[in-house]
């Protein structure tokens, strides 16, 4: 454990001026037996943004909590928090229960994960706004006035969110008026707790950058706490890596990630799908991090870690400089871990290395082929109603036309409520379609008597999809019962067992008998995508299939999906709201990407062709709303659309349904809808005039706020 | 057309369901209507003749008339408020009815609103001081009184405070000495009447809200937007009443609206315990009498009032809960 004080050891040329000194810190359960957050001890500098990543359960949301001494009861909280403010230094855990009341929100503010659980469901958004300013002593109207400003400055019309309800906001509005109400008393620090956590990409990377906007105009100090290293990479000034509720490294920017010293930092980098990286650099870190209570012995990453010696299990290796004093590690083997475990940032040029391995089509007929497929929702009506007016409805999926082979893999890509979960449910027989037609090997999909079995699903969160009163053993047998009528006890249990250790549970013996609950969330999935594939289907669909999963995790899932592909002789429909997932997997299966918008899909092609030569302006917003591992990435850069949010799927915009947000519409767009076309030059196809060199859309004019550029 | 209007149109057909089954439930009942009667003007010497006549006059159905025709007289009868001749009264039965519903009607409410308010009290307090001494024994007592139903508390008080002490009287609504009317005298004397039966309709039901308010208000206090409004520095007195009673109580008003009716049909023993004159006190003395008229005429009264709060629950639950959009109401 570091002994010295940060602000000894951080002097450099910058000199650091720090708002925030954390030393030596811990925050315990049980009478101090278990730690959940242990030996802290960090500086944070005025005006910078810190970033603070680490796994779920990694105790970096009691370090956030820590800062505001709100450490949930009954945890203790020892240390000592000072914090260097305008007013003079305060010690933040000698304050009186009315002096912390103040302080908090005046000085530092904090923003959670879940805005939709951060305000209260039955008051107003301008109520708690008022209430803040109210029980600060500060004037309501100047308050509000800046609330006005702050909620502006944030793409958002502050009259219409101060008067509506929390649940009348998306998700997306409703963080970014968290963002604003923890601003409203101008604090210097904000502490943010995955604040986007719950979040589409884009809109992500959209507050991301309004944040660095907010952060310069405000003087803030941001404490960005992720489970996401690439999104916070992106804006941070400095990074710290947690571990089992201890840091492990604590850096500038530049000096995580392109050298990183850590083996864990170095593992994270790896494990992260980013679009960046060739292909076969990516790994996942095998195992996960520990439970407060059985914490190993000696350096706590040894268990994981590639390069652990037998003084790792021994000596807890202390926080320290590693080559200056304001890049710190704690570990026994920086100059091995630096040369044995690569990571692949430091090269550029990723895309040389990966090769494009799209299938030839085959000759014989789609597995599975839509044509002009309209799913229309009507919005809950009682019988009066229905017969007198109008309902509204909801257009998931309008006309949508595509082709699936067998063996064949395509991913559906788009912000949540673009249709993609409708499209994939009604090409899988699991939502009746209003519209359009969809054939299986060539015969209409419900008359077929096969088709039930041969297209599984697999669905996002493995823990509800499974039958929490069943034995792993059961939950596997009723696939097999279907496919196999025949099959003994026996034989069923053997197929089973080597399945799983085909998977890698093993030992398979023990896993089979256990309940789900008993079964960590990554291994929850592999049953079942177990389930899935025991009926041995033509067709699965993987809705979200490793969002649940932790990060590190994910590219294991994936590799997995990709060799049980082969083996089984299945074609996937991979639904998926991250490019750099969606990337990875169409990537190595050589599949296409489709990327959906407001029920309709826009551009479609193999995962190379997306990222290098986006044809459609939506495909180069979602490019740039994927966080790029890289020292050239800034998080200033305005986002490329015109609009934040979504339009109402209600009312979808006229014409090109992108055209209000898109970063180069014209009057054409405005009134005529392009058709989804084939590439002339390219693979894939594209919905967009602008792919169309003679197309009237040149000649119009471009819309209020978009620009020119002729290409 | 909107939700309330079609809401507002459920309301009559619910009734007209209602009617129908009075109507034929009762007429399913053994003896038939006027079997008792008959027997006893027989007793009194009466003729075949006379007794048929004086049938004919009692009530607004006539037992010759065929089955349909009786129903469509009936409902008729109830559009008009007419819901015939109680027999053992010989009063109409909506003047029977309209004597008696007021009463009933203030024992309810004041019992129900009681046990809210005191159960909401007790269950807050419990939630803000969980796992004290308090909270357990509030939790033990509410149970303990909650399991033991309200006529045991009702004989009990009859039994110890109206007979052996003559602390409160043992029957009727008032005093009969004191002349209705708005007067200090009078009011006492119906509260001094009243407070052994609400008394003993509130106790029980104290326990139940205290547990569930308790249980609601532990849930809200974990919630994520407590925490917030706290860091926010709002005052805790701001946060108990606007963060967690508020979003505590919310689930259990429709509770609350529809426990009204259902204590309405409640009374029934507890009135005759007390001998209050309610509309429970009538149902009974209808059914002893085999009184047709009456029994259906209370049972109609006491659907229509259950209607009527179901309606009143729905109609003003999107109004309190802003996340209910009236119509589709998914949660709670």
């Amino acid at each position: 454990m570091s002994s010295h004080s940060p602000g000894s050891q951080e002097h450099d040329n910058r000199q650091p001026d720090p708002i925030l000194e954390i030393t030596d810190t811990n925050v315990t359960y049980t009478d101090g037996e278990s730690y959940v957050l242990e030996d802290a001890s960090v500086s944070i500098h005025r005006d910078e943004i810190l970033g603070i990543v680490g796994e779920s359960g990694s105790g970096k949301s009691m370090f956030a909590s820590a800062i505001l001494d709100a450490v949930p009861d009954p945890g203790v909280l020892t240390g000592q928090l000072r914090y260097n403010g305008p007013d003079g230094t305060v010690d933040i855990l000698g304050l009186s229960d009315e002096q912390l009341r103040a302080f908090r929100w005046e000085e530092i503010a904090m923003v959670f994960q879940g805005a939709m659980h951060s305000f209260n469901p039955t008051m107003k958004i301008k109520t708690h706004f008022t209430e803040t300013l109210q029980s600060h002593d500060r004037s309501v109207s100047e308050g509000m006035s800046f609330a006005r400003e702050l909620l502006e400055s944030l793409y958002l019309e502050p009259e219409r969110v101060l008067n509506a309800y929390p649940h009348e906001l998306s998700g997306g509005m409703q963080q970014r008026a968290l963002i604003a109400l923890s601003m409203v008393l101008n604090p210097e620090v904000l502490i943010m707790d995955e604040p986007t956590a719950a979040l589409d990409l884009l809109m992500q990377r959209s507050i991301l950058s309004l944040l660095h906007d907010l952060q310069a105009e405000y003087d803030l100090t941001i404490v960005f706490i992720t489970h996401d290293l690439p999104l916070v990479a992106g804006i941070a000034d400095r990074m710290a890596i947690i571990y089992a509720f201890e840091f492990v490294e604590i850096g500038p920017r530049d000096a995580i990630i392109s050298n990183a010293a850590h083996p864990y930092t170095r593992a994270l980098l790896q494990a992260t799908p980013n679009i960046n990286s060739p292909l076969e650099a990516m790994e996942s870190i095998e195992g996960q991090g520990p439970a407060p209570a059985n914490v190993p012995s000696g350096c706590r990453f040894h268990p994981r870690c590639p390069v652990a010696t037998e003084e790792c299990e021994s000596v807890d290796p202390a926080l320290e400089g590693a080559e200056s004093n304001r890049h710190r590690v704690a570990c026994h083997h920086v100059e091995r871990a630096r040369e044995e475990l690569t990571v692949s940032t430091d090269e550029a040029g990723a895309f040389s290395a990966t090769e494009s391995t799209t299938r030839p089509s085959t000759d014989g007929e789609p597995l599975l082929e839509l044509s002009d497929l309209e799913v229309h929702f009507e919005s809950s009506q009682g019988l009066p109603e229905g017969l007198i007016g109008d309902p509204d409805v909801v257009r998931a999926v309008d006309g949508v036309s595509l082709s699936i082979e067998p063996q064949d893999l395509v991913c559906l890509l788009g912000e949540s409520g673009c249709g993609k979960t409708t499209l994939g449910k009604a090409m899988i027989g699991l939502q009746e379609p209003t519209g359009g037609s969809i054939t299986f090997r060539g015969d209409p999909l419900d008359e077929h008597d096969d088709a039930r079995a041969a297209l599984q699903i697999i669905h996002q969160d493995p823990s509800s999809a499974l039958n929490p009163n069943r034995r792993i053993v059961d939950i596997l047998s009723e696939p097999l019962l279907h496919t196999h009528p025949n099959a003994s006890i026996a034989e069923r249990r053997s197929r089973i067992t080597s399945l799983l250790e085909r998977i890698g549970m093993t030992p398979a013996d023990a896993y089979i008998e256990r309940y789900p609950h008993q079964l960590s969330g990554g291994e929850q999935q592999r049953v079942v995508l177990s389930r899935a594939l025991l009926m041995d289907p033509d067709a699965v669909l993987a809705d979200e299939a490793i969002s649940a999963v932790d990060v590190s995790l994910r590219i294991e899932i994936m590799d997995l999906l990709l060799e049980l592909q082969a083996e089984f002789e299945t074609s996937y429909l991979f639904i998926s709201h991250d490019l750099s997932n969606a990337r990875y997997i169409t990537e190595h299966a050589g599949g296409r990407i489709a990327v959906m918008y407001l029920g309709e899909i826009v551009e479609i092609g193999t995962a190379q062709r997306l990222l290098t030569d986006p044809r459609h302006p939506y495909t180069e917003v979602l490019r740039w709303a994927t966080p790029a591992l890289g020292l050239d990435t800034d998080g200033d850069d305005e986002p490329p659309v015109r609009e934040i949010d979504v339009p109402d799927p209600i009312n979808p915009p006229s014409g090109c349904r992108f055209h209000t947000r898109c970063p180069v519409a014209r009057e054409t767009c405005v009134d005529t809808s392009p058709e989804l076309r084939d590439c002339a030059d390219v693979d894939g196809a594209v919905a967009c005039f602008r792919s169309d060199p003679d197309h009237q859309y040149w000649e119009s004019e471009p819309l209020d706020g978009a620009s020119e550029r002729p290409e | 057309m909107n939700y309330y209007l079609r809401r507002t149109i459920r309301i009559p057909a619910t009734i007209l369901g209602v009617a129908t089954l009075t109507f034929g439930l009762i007429r399913l009942l053994p003896g038939g209507p006027f079997t008792q009667l008959r027997i006893q003007l027989r007793r009194r010497g009466m003729d075949a003749q006379e007794i048929n006549a004086r049938i004919e006059a009692l009530q607004n159905i006539r037992p010759d008339k065929s089955l349909p025709e009786q129903y469509i007289d009936y409902l008729i009868g109830v559009v008009q408020l007419d819901l015939g001749q109680s027999i053992s009264l010989n009063k109409p039965v909506i003047e029977v009815i309209g004597q008696a519903l007021p009463w009933t009607v203030f024992i309810v409410i004041v019992s129900t609103l009681l046990m809210f308010i005191l159960g909401v009290l007790l269950g807050s307090l419990q939630a803000y001081w969980e796992g004290t001494t308090f909270d357990s024994v509030g939790s033990g007592l509410s149970i303990l009184f909650m399991s033991i139903p309200y006529y045991i508390y009702a004989v009990a008080f009859l039994v110890v405070l109206a007979f052996s002490w003559r602390v409160f009287p043992t029957s009727a609504a008032a005093d009969r000495s004191i002349e209705a009317g708005f007067t200090v005298a009078y009011a006492v004397s119906v509260l001094h009447h009243a407070a052994l039966p609400i008394i003993s309709f509130t106790i029980g039901g104290v326990g139940s809200t205290a547990l569930s308010m308790r249980g609601n208000s532990i849930q809200v206090l974990g919630r994520e937007f407590v925490e917030v409004a706290r860091l926010r520095g709002l005052s805790d007195q701001r946060i108990a009443t606007r963060y967690v009673a508020m979003n505590a109580i919310l689930p259990m008003y429709t509770g609350l609206l529809l426990l009204i009716g259902f204590r309405l049909g409640g009374t029934v023993v507890l009135e005759e315990i007390f001998t209050y004159p309610g509309l429970g006190f009538y149902l009974i003395e209808g059914v002893n009498a085999n009184d047709y008229p009456l029994m259906m005429g209370c049972f109609m009264v006491i659907t229509i009032a259950l209607v009527l709060a179901v309606y009143v629950a729905d109609m003003t639950y999107g109004l309190i809960d802003p996340r209910i959009s009236v119509g589709d109401a998914d949660e709670y």
